[in-house]
């Protein structure tokens, strides 16, 4: 309910006292500033090492479980002994690489299936050595549809030179690293020999510079085809790599996978157990850090007001004696607050954007290619904003209430006679 | 009955058999079995040492304190046992207050404090009273003085503003306590003149606190209180 009277006397106090409106707004504005700043900070920190953690990587992988040997006597009782059995010193299992044969048909499963599945690509993935003239280096190799894989990881826009979409059977893309490593530049040719023996040669199409050395350092990518050939897989893929919108959810979906499919989904998150522990615990530091700002300007405000009902407690109380009810003592207090409050967060806002703005543009250079990266990794959502200037709000009203109580209880005849 | 003067109309106000105790455990009683009537236009002086309760019975007769025993009337109902909220709207809409020390807001200037009782109502009532408070503004001298805020004002003026403002809510009664208190004496006549002058220029009923005898004898009444009881 407006009321009018609690609105007038309240906006003129604020006028009236400047100095004690602007110190109050100070406090929420420094508080306000310091939400801003350190929400923004911290979720950038997070999404960057988020990114650390799962850009260069698919954050579900599903592959053919490993067949890991039985013992005679606990095969099922009904299961059909496919192998033959060998008895004897000389045996030798043939190490079979495990496969995914009926990948399209698992493709078209996977795409539409989950809406947090933004990205779905077939990967026949191996060992192998690379070699140019004495350079020999082992490396992962990656066989690829390019315009699928970049959806996972984005090497097009972290070229360096050549390309990457439209790899043709018989190229190959690899981090600039690698390529110096080998002192290699786009068109000159190189030969790869996979776990399986195979060697071919590969004309470098493109160098990418991404950041993440598990990629820049240690793979290659070709194309699918060459790389089913010189794995010996046929049609088949060895994984699928999966990307999701919300990463944190990869155990809960790569869980509902492995019900789903006769294969083996894995989230990212279990390779990154330690690092996640951490990501946890600096949340919850930031909240907590926040938490004390909030209680601090609370009490800021609080203390403040409650200064101002005793400087005023003569002017309350001939109010009341001419006929101010309570409640509308009450609303004075906790409409100033309130507003204090407000215009103070307003001005914490334009402030902790500006420290954000400002930060963000400072740039460092991350590796010898030029790639630059930010030296704060801000994160500034509409959300935290708003959420702060709530906050505030909220602050403001429940600190004033006590102050407010006082002022209410103010009791005419004690202060009219000059007590 | 109406066309009569105004001692034959119902008193604005009127206390019954009112008794004042103070504390639970250790009883102090300072009134005893008050009995008064305050008449439209009529000019009411209580007087009486320090102690004698005189400050006690204005803040029963002005709603800011209950008494034990004994009944209010205000405009003929009973006001003694009401709570806190139903007595502040009858403060607000009967009852003007003078007080020793002025106290007007320092925040508001001349005309906008007058109109304080006015505020506690709402915009309607501020703009329907805006008239009538610069015209009783003049009576008392302030006309020049409007936009002054308080501290801007001798101690005389402060008190006059303070008086206008006790006759914004076109009040039954308007209640003194010690006006002239803080002033000196030539100001304190001022104030008393002006009051009486108000008194009879607008119909109100006054009922002032005072220790001062001269100021007693020239009220319509005035009501001594000895210890508690009225002589």
């Amino acid at each position: 309910m407006f009321d009018w009277f609690a609105w007038k006397v309240a906006m003129r106090h604020l006028r009236y006292n400047v100095g004690q409106t602007l110190l109050t707004m100070g406090v929420v504005a420094i508080s306000v500033t310091l939400i801003i700043f350190l929400g923004a900070l911290i979720g950038g920190l997070q999404i960057r090492l988020l990114n650390t953690m799962t850009g260069a990587i698919p954050h579900v992988v599903i592959r053919q479980p490993e067949r890991l040997p039985i013992a005679l006597w606990n095969l099922p009782q009904d299961s059909e002994v496919i192998a033959p059995l060998y008895s004897g010193n000389a045996v030798k299992l043939e190490q079979q690489k495990r496969t995914i044969p009926d990948w399209i048909a698992l493709l078209n499963r996977l795409e539409g299936t989950d809406k947090n599945i933004i990205a779905v690509s077939p990967v026949v993935d191996g060992s192998g050595f690379i070699a140019r003239g004495a350079g020999r280096r082992a490396v992962t190799v990656n066989g690829v549809i390019p315009e699928r894989h970049n959806q996972i990881v984005d090497l097009e826009s972290d070229l360096v030179s050549g390309r990457f979409y439209g790899l043709n059977a018989g190229e190959v893309v690899m981090g600039f690293s690698l390529s110096a490593d080998l002192g290699m530049q786009t068109g000159d040719k190189v030969r790869i020999t996979s776990e399986e023996g195979i060697t071919a040669t590969y004309t470098l199409a493109g160098i990418y510079d991404t950041g993440y050395s598990a990629i820049d350092k240690d793979a290659v990518f070709i194309t699918l085809r060459d790389a089913q050939s010189i794995f010996a897989v046929g049609h088949a893929i060895t994984a699928m790599g999966l990307k999701l919108d919300q990463v944190l959810e990869a155990d809960s979906l790569a869980e509902r996978l492995t019900l789903q499919l006769p294969y083996e989904s894995t989230s990212w998150m279990t390779e990154n157990r330690t690092q996640l522990t951490g990501l946890r615990a600096q949340n919850q530091s930031s909240n907590m850090i926040i938490a004390f700002t909030i209680v601090a300007a609370g009490f800021g405000i609080a203390s403040i007001l409650i200064t101002s009902v005793v400087n005023k407690i003569r002017e309350i109380g001939i109010l009341k004696a001419m006929g101010a009810t309570q409640k509308q003592i009450i609303r004075i207090f906790t409409l100033e607050g309130t507003l204090m409050a407000f215009l103070g967060g307003l001005f914490g806002i334009a402030q902790g954007v500006g420290i954000c703005l400002y930060l963000s543009q400072f740039e460092q250079i991350a590796s010898e290619t030029g790639r630059t990266t930010e030296v704060f990794p801000i994160n500034l959502t509409p959300g935290l904003i708003l959420g702060s200037l709530l906050i505030a709000i909220i602050v403001g009203f429940l600190a004033s209430l006590y102050p407010a109580w006082q002022a209410a209880r103010v009791n005419p005849i004690e202060v009219i006679r000059g007590l | 009955m109406n066309t009569n003067a105004h001692k034959d109309q119902h008193p604005v106000a009127e206390l019954k058999r009112i008794d004042k105790i103070y504390g639970t455990r250790v009883k102090t009683q300072v009134l005893f079995d008050i009995n008064m009537q305050i008449n439209p236009g009529e000019f009411v002086a209580i007087v009486g040492a320090s102690g004698s309760g005189k400050t006690t019975v204005l803040n029963i007769l002005g709603l800011l304190d209950t008494p034990s025993n004994g009944e209010v009337l205000l405009n003929g109902k009973n006001a003694a046992q009401l709570d806190e909220s139903a007595r502040a709207s009858l403060r607000r809409d009967y009852l003007g207050f003078i007080f020793q020390f002025h106290y007007l807001l320092p925040e508001f200037n001349v005309l906008e404090n007058t109109l304080m009782p006015c505020m506690l109502r709402g915009p309607e009532s501020m703009a329907n009273n805006r008239e009538r408070m610069i015209a009783l503004l003049e009576l008392v001298g302030m006309a020049d003085r409007l936009r002054y805020r308080p501290n801007q004002l001798s101690g005389g003026q402060q008190q006059r503003v303070a008086i206008v403002r006790s006759l914004a809510n076109d009040p039954l009664l308007i209640l003194a306590d010690e006006p002239t208190g803080n002033l000196d004496s030539k100001t304190g006549y001022a104030v008393f003149d002006l009051m009486q002058n108000l008194c009879e220029k607008t119909g109100k009923a006054f009922l002032m606190v005072t220790h001062d005898e001269g100021f007693a004898a020239q009220a319509h009444h005035q009501i001594h209180l000895v210890d508690g009881r009225i002589q």
